[in-house]
């Protein structure tokens, strides 16, 4: 009994302790971020005191390392630039990125976050949908913030998630309102072929919803397990409903086949693929002919190489200095610009004087409109119920002479239905 | 009616593409009595070794197919040497679970060497397609049938005919009696493997062609032929060949029509359906078609 009067007496202590600790925190809020930046912050959980520690839990090997290795090199590249030209977060506290491979498996994703978690301030990645969710209920029981390389709605009322960019529905919707309304689609047969599962989900609600708002009818669609052997049966299925344009929901090793299979079955809709559809090695190859022809990608920012958009010059700068072998990537981007949100927070912990898991996590509510320079849309953040993604989306076509294969055919397009789509909270 | 012949032609090219896989497979059994789970690892590898003698070498694509299956049957051998031969006289188990090793191992040299990115294998087949009526036969699909059944064709005349074949025969029906003839079971052995990394080339050349591109999931088709294996029978290039036919048959089939007329079955049901018609099967025939029935003194 006396024991557990100690272990309550330690408890209410810490307790005290935290509260005081927060209310240092809190006075310094008043005072200007360089006064904090000149302050020592305690140390805790991924931070000496001197260096911040993220996580990032990703596929470094397996068949979605097509993603996550450049996605990574963007994270990278973007500390690479704040610890070299900005001194580090708040300017004096440099950043350690921390890899662990996860081969786009959700328990080895579990695995990995549990191997370092606790010497991390927060993770700047977790890639894909299926291992955030399988890490999501530990982010909540540890007070951990996580950016998700994964554009799914359902993270963006999520108090433990830092998400990026326009979610797929947003995508679809837009590149569904482009089809109809300037594409010259309108009345046309639509149709959706997905990937089985959540995120295949994504995309189809996205659909659907632009369908109720823009009225049109979605007449067929084919479903497929990822990693699927042969596509005939689908595309077979599309064109005897005669599809004139289909959404496209799945990943780069699927699309190669699938394409290749309507291609030889001489199928030709307009295809529209949500943005993990594309790789950049499709445009050379034997597909990209037909690709040209009959494929848009609906995805985020600009080209690669477009440097009349301000995050483009700057992001080909600072890859010249601190990755110069870097080949042109759509993920590399979303990698460097998801750092940038991370950055935001860490300044803003910084900024509130605690860099602990509760001082992050406060943090969060606390930040305001970020800005990617174009890489990708403004993000509303704050207190997660009164977030708002960014609604606008790049619609690109397939251009081999362009590095990464695409090209731009509407920037940013943000259509009304986008506009009104409203994202739930996970229970 | 034109439904059923685009898929019935895309079930035999699939069963065909999983009869490559599966003869790697049962190539090994015959003769040494082990699974080899590793024959994924070596589809892979022969598929990447293709590339690499066509690409950085400079070999014409129809040329750098035999000199990659030449590479890849001599890295089957090898492992047979150093590894496997080391493990003659051991459980079964313990065998089994060196081939999963092998499996890991070969994936992580492929990843090292040539990365994850996908790559064009340079084959001149592309998208090219036939008409014939209604319906479109790909080039690809059409080389996938042919040389399944130029494989099975030789599977079956060297068996039949030639010294090797005989030997590989009398050794996996007895080897002691094998030995006793004067036959090499460290070359049998040997050569069994490396016969499995030469067809095993072949099916990573077929399934990174056609526009789908080279990358390192190919080794799951692996997975995939199992149920052709168990279905044929684990020691018979007859039953494999068929086995991977009557799978692919089935895979493509059922996803046709199963949404059409049982969607109630729910969605991915094609991808079952091997496995139902493996169950049924070997519920009637327990050592799969044309397996051989083990007689075991209880």
């Amino acid at each position: 009994m006396k024991r557990n009067n100690r272990v309550r007496l330690l408890a209410v202590l810490g307790v005290l302790a935290l509260v005081a600790a927060a209310c240092g925190g809190t006075k310094k809020d008043s005072s200007s971020s360089t006064t904090t930046a000149k302050k020592t912050l305690s140390p805790g959980p991924g931070f000496d005191g001197t260096t911040i520690h993220v996580g990032v839990i990703t596929p470094l090997t397996g068949p979605v390392a097509v993603i996550g290795n450049p996605l990574t090199s963007g994270t990278e590249t973007w500390f690479k630039y704040i610890n070299e030209e900005k001194g580090g977060i708040g300017g004096k506290y440099k950043v350690v990125v921390d890899k662990e491979d996860s081969q786009y498996k959700p328990d080895l994703g579990v695995q990995a976050y549990n191997k370092i978690k606790a010497n991390e301030v927060v993770f700047a990645q977790l890639l894909g949908t299926p291992v955030t969710k399988a890490v999501l209920q530990q982010l909540r029981a540890d007070q951990i913030v996580a950016a998700p390389a994964s554009l799914d709605a359902d993270w963006v009322r999520d108090k433990n998630l830092l998400p990026v960019g326009g979610p797929y529905e947003i995508q679809m919707i837009n590149a569904a309102d482009y089809l109809v309304n300037e594409g010259g689609f309108k009345g046309k047969t639509m149709c959706t072929m997905i990937q089985d599962d959540a995120y295949g989900q994504s995309g189809q609600r996205g659909v659907d919803f632009a369908a109720k708002d823009l009225g049109f009818t979605v007449k067929t669609t084919a479903k497929y397990a990822a990693g699927n052997p042969d596509f005939t049966a689908q595309i077979q299925q599309l064109k005897s409903s005669a599809c004139e344009v289909v959404f496209l929901v799945g990943t780069p090793s699927d699309t190669a086949k699938l394409m290749g299979t309507a291609a030889q079955l001489q199928f030709v809709p307009q295809w529209v693929g949500q943005s993990p559809t594309w790789t950049g090695a499709f445009a050379k190859s034997p597909l990209a002919p037909y690709l040209q022809a009959h494929f848009m990608l609906a995805a985020e920012g600009t080209e690669w190489g477009d440097t009349s958009v301000k995050g483009m010059a700057d992001m080909l700068d600072r890859i010249q200095k601190y990755t110069p072998s870097q080949q042109p990537d759509i993920y590399f981007v979303f990698g460097y610009y998801q750092a940038r949100a991370v950055t935001a927070l860490l300044e803003k912990a910084v900024e509130l004087g605690d860099l602990s898991r509760a001082g992050v996590l406060a943090a969060v509510d606390k930040m305001q409109k970020t800005s990617f320079d174009g890489l990708t849309g403004d993000y509303e953040y704050g207190p997660p119920g009164t977030r708002n993604p960014p609604r606008q989306t790049t619609i690109y076509k397939v251009d081999p002479a362009k590095p990464g294969g695409l090209a731009k055919v509407k920037y940013e397009y943000t259509s009304a239905s986008a506009k009104k789509y409203e994202f739930k909270s996970l229970p | 009616m034109t439904d059923f012949l685009q898929l019935s032609f895309a079930g035999l090219a699939l069963g065909a593409l999983y009869a490559l896989v599966a003869l790697g497979f049962v190539i090994i059994y015959k003769a040494t009595g082990v699974i080899n789970f590793a024959q994924g690892g070596l589809v892979l590898l022969g598929g990447y070794l293709t590339y690499n003698v066509h690409h950085t070498w400079g070999v014409p694509f129809y040329l750098s197919i035999p000199v990659a299956m030449i590479l890849c049957g001599m890295v089957g051998a090898a492992v047979e040497r150093v590894v496997l031969r080391r493990m003659v006289g051991q459980p079964v188990f313990a065998v089994i679970m060196v081939t999963i090793g092998l499996l890991f191992v070969i994936e992580q040299v492929v990843t090292g060497t040539w990365g994850f990115n996908r790559l064009n294998m340079g084959d001149p087949w592309g998208i090219k397609k036939f008409t014939v009526g209604d319906v479109q036969l790909s080039v690809v699909n059409l080389w996938t049938i042919m040389l399944a059944a130029l494989v099975m064709a030789g599977f079956f005349l060297f068996f039949r005919y030639s010294r090797l074949g005989v030997a590989m025969r009398a050794t996996a029906f007895d080897q002691e009696a094998a030995i006793a003839n004067g036959i090499s079971a460290r070359r049998v052995f040997a050569l069994s493997w490396a016969i499995a990394g030469a067809v095993a080339t072949l099916a990573g050349v077929m399934l990174a062609s056609g526009g789908s591109g080279l990358s390192p999931e190919i080794e799951f088709v692996a997975l995939l032929a199992f149920p052709a294996i168990i279905l044929g029978g684990l020691d018979s290039p007859a039953g494999a060949v068929l086995g991977g036919v009557i799978i692919g048959l089935t895979q493509t089939l059922t996803a046709g029509y199963q949404p059409r007329y049982a969607d109630w079955l729910g969605n991915g049901f094609s991808s079952v359906m091997p496995y139902v018609v493996m169950i049924v099967i070997l519920l009637i025939r327990p050592y799969g078609l044309f397996g051989t029935k083990e007689v075991r003194r209880v």
